[in-house]
């Protein structure tokens, strides 16, 4: 297979994946019970009457048959029109647009926290391998990695947010800030959900490393260098870290996929406008159009991040890309 | 592991240390009457920017927005308030005066052209929580402008509660503003809204919430607030701990009761107790046997222990419901309303009805088969499920079968809408169990008794009867009829009539006020306390 065709293949598989995920989530709302409209509507006065009802389904296009509605879904989606939602009532678009940043702000902070803290520890507790500092290291990762997010969340809270009034408990950024203040509210309000979110997900990054690190640690190559007279040091960032890090990036690519949907239980905890929450209360809400929006934008998300992976793999360990090239050939 | 023990103790410690901050003295009420900025949390920001048209807080809404009467139905005697004087001319036709000294908050001025469209539009957009109040009950057939601050209101038939109910429910919006949206567009209209009210909305943003800023030339006296910021914590857990680290202010969310004393011991914690319009109900489903039976709905509310689902549920924060439905504080409630849990009477009755234990297994059978229903309701909210628990457990002791079920919102609100459930344990609000054209609305036929198949005529001949009288008085005793009639065969038992507790920062503000059904996150509190009490808008103490 030539390499444009190669590509083009990879191309169409990525392109029948999205396909098939986009239509998986315009029917999973549709195939679990519940209508927004009844949502909002149903409740205080004892609900709407049912003309009342179909009148405000039909201004949502509710009332349309299945094929109808996904027809009408794949039209907007190729104008950029996900419709509108019905708890917002606002164009799904801008819904999304405003809560994006936020989650890839949390998400993004926390994870490039997570990973640096969790390689360079790692890569410390391999390196003194078997001593109490390790045994310790280990012990402590194992009893943070044991709990929950909310948990870590709420006693962060209760000391930095309550006890000593150093961060904000809640939200994502002030209303009415401007400029530079505005900047500075939203770090000082994203350390406390950063950190918590960071201190959940590093365990998975530090036992990956250390164990990728010992077992590299009494590879030949890492014996020649040190019989070579490299310095340490070098050995350990350049021969060892380096070769070890394959694993941590496979584990970076996977929790960046998930990177847009996977704080929500912190987000509630926080009050932060992520999308986890939002996609929550959307389900809840049974609002279909938003929930197809912020699934569509999850699906791409863990879509780019495998083509990511598939991308980089060769960079990072030149015999992916020779064995591609020979299943190719 | 070592260290990770070590560490549980001392957070769990710095935990109670901070929970336990506080001294012992309660401080409700001690504090400014004044403030310059306010934060005060909301649960969702539902609806947007304040679209009257869409699901949203009356509460919130009438920050910007007035009616002409103030502050609602559920006061004994509103009061004019964009209104200056009003004359019922016969039963069907009202004239209203308008003030003259108010504006919209884009300087326009409020005319009598203002009150007209609103009227005539909510006629035209699709139905929402107002539109049937001036479409179908009372039906208003006509509003002629006969001046630029004179307005007539015709009914198409007698409406001598205009001016207390109606007119004292309906925001007026501004026709320069709203003339440019198609009423078919009303629920999709997203700019910040144009009032009259004491505050305008600056900001809004979803991922923040809302910003308000005083209208200093507002026609009632200048608001005593001048900022009012409202950021979005949707988890009740999340607002209340923003409440004891002085984050924000006040919450826009009464407190759970298991939190009501530490509040109550705290000296940064204020709590105001008020009596909402609103209780937690059981439904029963009127279009499935053995429900539409009226006898047999009636057998269920003698089975239910009202004081056993108030001190269990509710621990005890709240009033025994044996006055039934609607609230008995509601002005337009019928005083002398009793619905006593008998389950004695209850099992006679089903015995009466036929429905018998046969074969000793405990569950009553009927034509259809044994007694088994399932009582369902909102899994998120879990008074109403340990409610759901309790009433099982109480029809179980005279003999129907019953299992509670959570589930979650969206299914939940479904099988309601749809009817499709033997019985639910839901909640109710002021609108719907104090607002008297509500009640009328909800259970005539055609309307939620909509299914051709079961008639009411019993109702519906007291519906005419209603239509046809002619004083507030006359009106009254023939709805104190038809309560009396519904609490004899309801479809909605009231479990227990709960007290609601405030929480806020007195520190910053200490001039919160209760408004019957509106809690004390209103413009009532943020309003010179005596313009609020001329506007009879606030519970005054002792009265």
């Amino acid at each position: 297979m030539t390499r444009p065709r190669a590509v083009a293949a990879k191309a169409a598989q990525y392109a029948l994946v999205l396909w098939a995920a986009a239509t998986l989530n315009f029917l999973l709302p549709r195939l679990a019970p519940g209508d927004p409209v009844q949502y909002l509507y149903g409740g205080d006065a004892l609900g709407l009457a049912r003309e009342a009802l179909a009148e405000v389904q039909a201004g949502y296009g509710l009332d349309r048959s299945l094929p109808e509605q996904y027809l009408a879904f794949w039209t907007g989606l190729l104008r950029g029109d996900l419709g509108r939602s019905v708890q917002f009532n606002r164009p799904v678009t801008e819904v999304l647009a405003e809560f994006l940043p936020w989650t890839v702000a949390l998400v993004g902070v926390s994870t490039l926290l997570a990973l640096l803290v969790g390689v360079g520890a790692g890569a410390w507790a391999a390196w003194h391998r078997g001593s109490r500092r390790d045994k310790g290291a280990v012990a402590a990762v194992l009893a943070l990695d044991s709990m929950p997010g909310f948990w870590i969340g709420m006693v962060l809270i209760a000391v930095f947010a309550v006890g000593l009034g150093w961060f904000p408990s809640y939200g994502a950024a002030a209303i009415d800030a401007e400029g530079v203040a505005w900047l500075v509210d939203a770090v000082h309000r994203t350390v406390l959900p950063a950190t918590t979110l960071a201190l959940a997900t590093f365990g998975g990054f530090f036992l990956l490393t250390r164990a990728a690190m010992v077992s590299v640690l009494d590879e030949p190559f890492v014996r020649l260098a040190r019989a070579k007279g490299v310095p340490e040091g070098r050995i350990a960032l350049h021969h060892a870290l380096r070769t070890a890090l394959l694993p941590v990036w496979t584990n970076l690519t996977m929790v960046l996929g998930a990177l847009l949907s996977g704080a929500v239980v912190v987000e509630t905890v926080f009050a932060y406008p992520g999308l986890g929450r939002l996609m929550y209360d959307a389900v809840t809400a049974r609002d279909h159009p938003l929930l197809q929006g912020a699934f569509l934008l999850v699906t791409v998300g863990i879509v780019a991040a495998n083509a990511l992976a598939d991308l980089t793999y060769p960079l990072l360990d030149p015999r992916v890309g020779r064995a591609s090239e020979g299943a190719a050939s | 592991m070592s260290i990770g023990r070590r560490w549980v103790p001392a957070v769990l410690a710095l935990l109670l240390a901070s929970g336990c901050a506080g001294g012992a003295e309660p401080s409700a009420g001690e504090g400014p009457i004044t403030a310059e900025r306010l934060t005060i949390a909301v649960p969702a920001a539902v609806g947007g920017p304040l679209n009257v048209f869409v699901s949203f807080q009356e509460q919130i809404s009438e920050l910007v927005y007035d009616k002409l009467f103030a502050p609602s139905p559920y006061v004994d005697r509103p009061q004019p308030w964009l209104a200056s004087e009003v004359r019922m001319v016969d039963p069907s036709t009202w004239e209203v005066a308008l003030r003259d000294d108010v504006r919209w908050h884009d300087g326009e001025p409020f005319t009598a052209d203002d009150v007209a469209f609103t009227f005539h539009y909510a006629h035209e957009a699709p139905t929402g929580r107002f539109t049937h109040h001036i479409n179908e009950i009372p039906d208003v057939s006509s509003v002629e402008v006969l001046d630029p601050h004179k307005v007539r209101f015709t009914c198409a038939f007698p409406c001598p509660d205009l001016g207390p109910v109606t007119l004292a429910d309906l925001p007026i919006l501004p026709e320069h503003v709203w003339s440019k949206v198609p009423p078919a567009e009303a629920k999709k209209h997203d700019a910040l809204p144009v009032g009259t009210g004491p505050y305008r909305l600056v900001e809004f943003d979803p991922t923040t919430g809302y910003r308000f800023e005083s209208n200093p030339d507002y026609f009632a006296g200048a608001p005593v607030v001048r900022e009012l910021v409202m950021p979005i914590i949707a988890d009740p857990s999340a607002t209340f701990t923003a409440l004891r680290a002085g984050q924000i202010d006040a919450a826009f969310r009464p407190v759970s009761p298991e939190l009501i004393d530490e509040f109550s011991r705290s000296s940064d914690v204020g709590v105001i107790q008020t009596r909402p319009l609103r209780f937690p109900e059981l439904r029963l489903n009127f279009e499935r046997a053995p429900f539409d039976q009226p006898r047999f709905r009636q057998a269920v509310s003698f089975a239910l222990d009202r004081q056993e689902l108030l001190d269990t549920v509710y621990l005890g924060q709240g009033r025994v419901a044996d006055k039934g439905y609607p609230h008995p504080d509601s002005p337009w409630s019928d005083p002398t309303l009793s619905t006593p849990s008998d389950p004695a009477r209850a099992r006679a009755l089903l015995d009466e009805l036929g429905y018998l234990d046969r074969d000793g297994d405990g569950v009553r059978e009927g034509p259809a088969g044994p007694l088994r229903y399932t009582v369902i309701t909102s899994g998120v909210e879990p008074t109403q499920v340990r409610a759901a628990e309790i009433v099982a457990e109480q029809l179980g002791e005279v003999g129907i079968a019953a299992t509670a079920q959570g589930l979650d919102a969206g299914s939940f609100a479904d099988l309601s809408t749809s009817r499709d459930f033997d019985l639910q344990v839901s909640s109710i609000t002021a609108h719907g169990v104090a607002d008297p054209t509500q009640f009328i609305m909800s259970h005539r036929s055609g309307y939620l008794w909509d299914a051709p198949e079961i008639p009411y005529p019993e109702w519906d001949a007291l519906f005419e009867r209603w239509k046809a009288t002619t004083t507030v008085d006359d009106r009254r005793d023939v709805a104190f009829e038809m309560q009396r009639m519904f609490n004899q065969q309801p479809t909605s038992i009231p479990l227990y009539y709960p007290d609601e507790h405030w929480a806020f920062r007195p520190e910053a503000f200490a001039g919160w006020a209760e408004s019957p059904g509106f809690g004390i996150v209103h413009k009532w509190s943020l309003l010179p306390h005596d313009v609020a009490e001329r506007a009879e808008a606030i519970v005054v103490a002792g009265s």
